[in-house]
């Protein structure tokens, strides 16, 4: 039976961690290529605190910077996501989907299960670093690249535990509490402060040992793909996934397994108590169901609740203030700073507040914080009702298909603008905080740009979602297409004779302007808008041409 | 009301690749009256409601609803019809009245005088968030969304799994006034003895072929009584295979059980010259051994 398992499970999910991991080859071509064809100088030069930050060894050559820009960040943080989502689903997917009482049905334990489970992220995690590991052999072979001194397996060993690590931890929590978005959403924080709090303390003299509080200073902080294997540290994190796992098994064993029953939530509680009856009622009763869109809009909330908070506080309120303490210390090196490397990270100038916001907040983390919510929706909004079997209800009402496919849209737009709000709040108070003195309105502009931006992708998910009426598709679609243009844009603005290349990417219409610096370029605006609506009008022609799917 | 037909198809094919799901179904569905749409499980039974739904496409042949196209004019037709799909699922977070509250506004209001008398019936228990109702519960707000708006034509797939032998009974009287009051009821299902219960006409579909329609008073009358014979002696079965109207026989020793259609006096002079007839015993085949009966032939 754990074989059994283990087979069905490895069945349902290697073609997710294969195609992760070829992409991840994939950027790892093109950004070696990209490379090969630039002048490295640049580097030489670079201050120790930047390439500690950015993973560049000192002797910078085309194959440290590749594995460091590719594999170490983009591709850990991949890794790491796909045993996330594999841990997340393991119990409480089970439970979830009512085969977890089948599954048990079997004269076989429940810790039988959850190992079996395990043993499968393991392997497919495996399965991901071994396809890394041929990759980073292979393609600086075909590239004729020297990588003499450049140590590939101890890298892909180290993402393997990491992402092993992180894999277990959902797995914990799915196993705790039976609940797969919990599991994911404790992961992903894990996963994501410890990748900024790795980045960040150790510019700050007076906190810079409290990185050793986070595990991702376990995998990147040796830099194994220069120093070779740490022993000491792939102990640490091999410790706490086997705490994890007994934490598991403990977990699971111990509480009653879920069955169709929702339980109680706190707006139920609300909704039964005389005092706040009668306006919860109409909030969570006749409110919600009033427009398919408000509906649509009050699904995620947890979600969205999360993001806005991490984009107010985390990355908009606390940034100002960290730019203040780090500030002489940059301003001093500014001139040795080369754009090139940052250009992965959105670019920008770290001696200034604008371009200190634009790397740490608006380069990456916004665009992600904005395509979580919109992705969610636009994957979902189709595609999910079909697999939840409850478009055709939908769909017997006397509605057009395209109005549902532009009411899931507003649904989207909504969630964006709760986020962007959320955003420029944090920002500016973050200026206010730091006495930064930014200029609000370019501030305004810069979030707007972030938001079409996430908007772009929501609705190429939900064209995906419209066209073929499946949400891993959808999912798996967005954020290769999100990698490709966000890596492809990093890159080839500095490969000589690519440089228009970048023009073909939606990202280029994001940050190029300098939106914090020169305010809104209405033109990038327009572009984004453009692709947007274009796409939106595609998901409405796919979903009113096809067949509606009866399961997912 | 419409004196159009409450169902209309020519010729409708629906082929999944090589599967052929639909072939060629030429159907009339009426007003007034309860249509039970029979056959095994992946007969083309819910192909053929999604097709008429607009929720997939059909290959070749066209169909209408209430004398309107199902694809061009799906959205009005819509606003004609109440629908339980088979295999019913709803949105677990909502309350039954919640959902009713969202489909009821997607339809531009109903009648809650209504719908709270439809609960009544039903024994249905609005509160509760439908994830946590048992999957005949669910299934009551399933009916309750279908019959809310007093639609011209319901169309069901398979609408009383899970409903318990009082609330069954209570949903058959609905459909029967559904028809009493000229509209219709197209009513998808495997289980015989429901449909032989409400239904006045029956189609029955194999393979995704149409392969009878019959009035269920005629289907009934039509076919035929299981004879069963005992005698004092061992018989020869070869012997009442060639009478008129006899088909099915089985021989046991004494025992014979046959299945008859026709006039009762030249089988009871055949057997009387013959035999010396201890008990005879008759009764009226039910729609399952019609149907069977169908099935036999059709497969032969």
């Amino acid at each position: 039976m754990l074989s059994t398992v283990i087979t069905k499970t490895f069945r349902d999910r290697w073609r997710g961690e294969a195609i992760g991991a070829l992409t991840l080859v994939l950027l790892f071509l093109a950004g070696m290529s990209v490379y090969r064809d630039i002048d490295l100088s640049v580097y030489t030069d670079l201050p120790e605190l930047f390439r500690s930050l950015m993973n560049i060894p000192a002797d910078a050559d085309v194959g440290a910077l590749a594995y460091g820009a590719i594999y170490s960040s983009y591709g850990a943080l991949t890794m790491a996501g796909l045993a996330i989502s594999m841990g997340s689903a393991s119990i409480a997917g089970e439970e979830k989907n009512g085969t977890m009482g089948l599954l048990l049905g079997n004269p076989k334990s429940r810790s039988h299960v959850l190992v079996s489970k395990a043993v499968n992220i393991v392997l497919l995690t495996g399965l991901g670093a071994g396809l890394l590991w041929l990759g980073g052999i292979v393609v600086p072979a075909m590239l004729d690249v020297d990588i003499t001194g450049i140590h590939v397996g101890a890298l892909v060993l180290h993402m393997f535990a990491i992402a092993v690590f992180h894999g277990f931890l959902a797995l914990a929590v799915s196993a705790w509490t039976g609940k797969g978005s919990m599991a994911t959403g404790v992961s992903v924080t894990v996963m994501v402060l410890s990748f900024f709090a790795v980045g960040l303390l150790p510019l700050i003299d007076s906190v810079a040992d409290g990185v050793r509080a986070f595990p991702w200073y376990y995998f990147s902080g040796s830099q194994p793909h220069v120093n070779g294997v740490s022993w000491g540290h792939l102990a640490v994190l091999a410790a706490g996934t086997v705490v994890f796992a007994g934490l598991a098994v403990i977990g699971v064993n111990r509480r009653d397994l879920r069955g169709s029953n929702l339980g109680t939530s706190i707006v139920d509680r609300l909704r039964e108590h005389p005092f706040t009856q009668k306006v919860v009622n109409r909030l969570a009763g006749s409110t919600r169901v009033s427009r398919i869109w408000i509906k649509t809009a009050s699904e995620n909330q947890g979600i969205l609740i999360v993001v806005s908070y991490v984009m107010f506080f985390v990355m908009g309120v606390l940034i100002g203030p960290m730019y203040t303490f780090i500030d002489d210390a940059l301003i001093s090196l500014a001139d040795a700073f080369p754009e090139e490397v940052l250009a992965l990270f959105g670019g920008g100038d770290m001696s200034t507040p604008e371009g200190f916001y634009q790397i740490e907040t608006f380069g990456l983390m916004a665009p992600i914080a904005f395509m979580v919510v919109t992705v969610l929706i636009g994957s979902r909004a189709l595609a999910g009702e079909e697999a939840k079997r409850t478009m055709g209800l939908l769909l017997a009402n006397p509605v057009k298909r395209s109005t549902v496919v532009l009411e899931k849209t507003l649904a989207m737009v909504v969630h964006a603008l709760v986020v962007a709000v959320a955003l420029f709040a944090g920002v500016v108070l973050g200026s206010v905080f730091g006495g930064l003195g930014m200029n609000v309105v370019n501030i305004a502009a810069t979030v707007l740009l972030s938001m079409l931006l996430g908007l772009v992708f929501g609705a190429l998910a939900l064209a995906v979602s419209a066209g073929v009426g499946k949400v891993r598709a959808a999912v798996y679609a967005t954020i290769g297409a999100a990698l490709v243009f966000f890596i492809a844009n990093g890159f080839l603005g500095f490969a000589a004779g690519l440089e228009w290349l970048t023009n073909w990417t939606p990202v280029h219409y994001y940050l190029s302007s300098d939106p914090l610096l020169n305010g809104m370029n209405w033109l990038h605006g327009g572009v984004l808008l453009g692709l947007f609506v274009g796409l939106v009008g595609i998901a409405v022609v796919l979903f009113d041409r096809r067949d509606l799917r009866q399961t997912g | 009301m419409s004196s159009k037909p409450a169902i209309h198809t020519e010729a409708l094919t629906k082929h999944y690749g090589d599967v052929k799901a639909l072939v060629d179904l030429d159907l009339e569905v009426r007003p007034g009256e309860v249509f039970g749409f029979l056959g095994p499980n992946g007969a083309g039974k819910t192909t053929m409601i999604r097709t008429v739904l607009d929720e997939i496409r059909p290959t070749s042949g066209r169909a209408s609803i209430l004398g309107m196209d199902t694809h061009i004019q799906s959205v009005a037709i819509r606003e004609h019809i109440g629908y339980v799909p088979g295999d019913l699922a709803m949105y677990p977070n909502l309350t039954g009245r919640d959902t009713l509250t969202y489909f009821a506004n997607l339809r531009g209001g109903v009648d809650w005088g209504f719908v709270e008398q439809l609960a009544d019936r039903l024994d249905a228990d609005l509160g509760k968030k439908v994830g946590d109702l048992s999957s005949g519960n669910r299934q009551k707000i399933g009916l309750i969304q279908a019959f809310m708006n007093q639609p011209e034509l319901l169309i069901m797939d398979e609408p009383s799994s899970g409903l318990d032998p009082l609330v069954q009974r209570e949903f058959q009287r609905m459909m029967r006034e559904v028809a009493a009051d000229g509209r219709c009821v197209f009513l998808s299902s495997h289980t015989l003895s429901e449909v032989q219960r409400v239904a006045d006409r029956v189609g029955i579909i194999r393979r995704g072929k149409l392969i009878a329609v019959e009035e269920v008073a005629g289907l009934r009358s039509k076919a035929i009584r299981t004879v069963n014979l005992i005698f004092d002696e061992p018989v020869d079965g070869a012997v009442f295979a060639p009478l008129p109207g006899v088909r099915d026989v089985a021989v046991e020793n004494h025992h014979v059980t046959l299945s008859f259609d026709g006039p009762m006096e030249p089988l009871l002079k055949a057997v009387a010259e013959r035999f010396s007839l201890l008990d005879i015993t008759t009764h009226e085949a039910d729609l399952e051994e019609i149907f069977l009966t169908y099935y036999e032939e059709a497969e032969a």
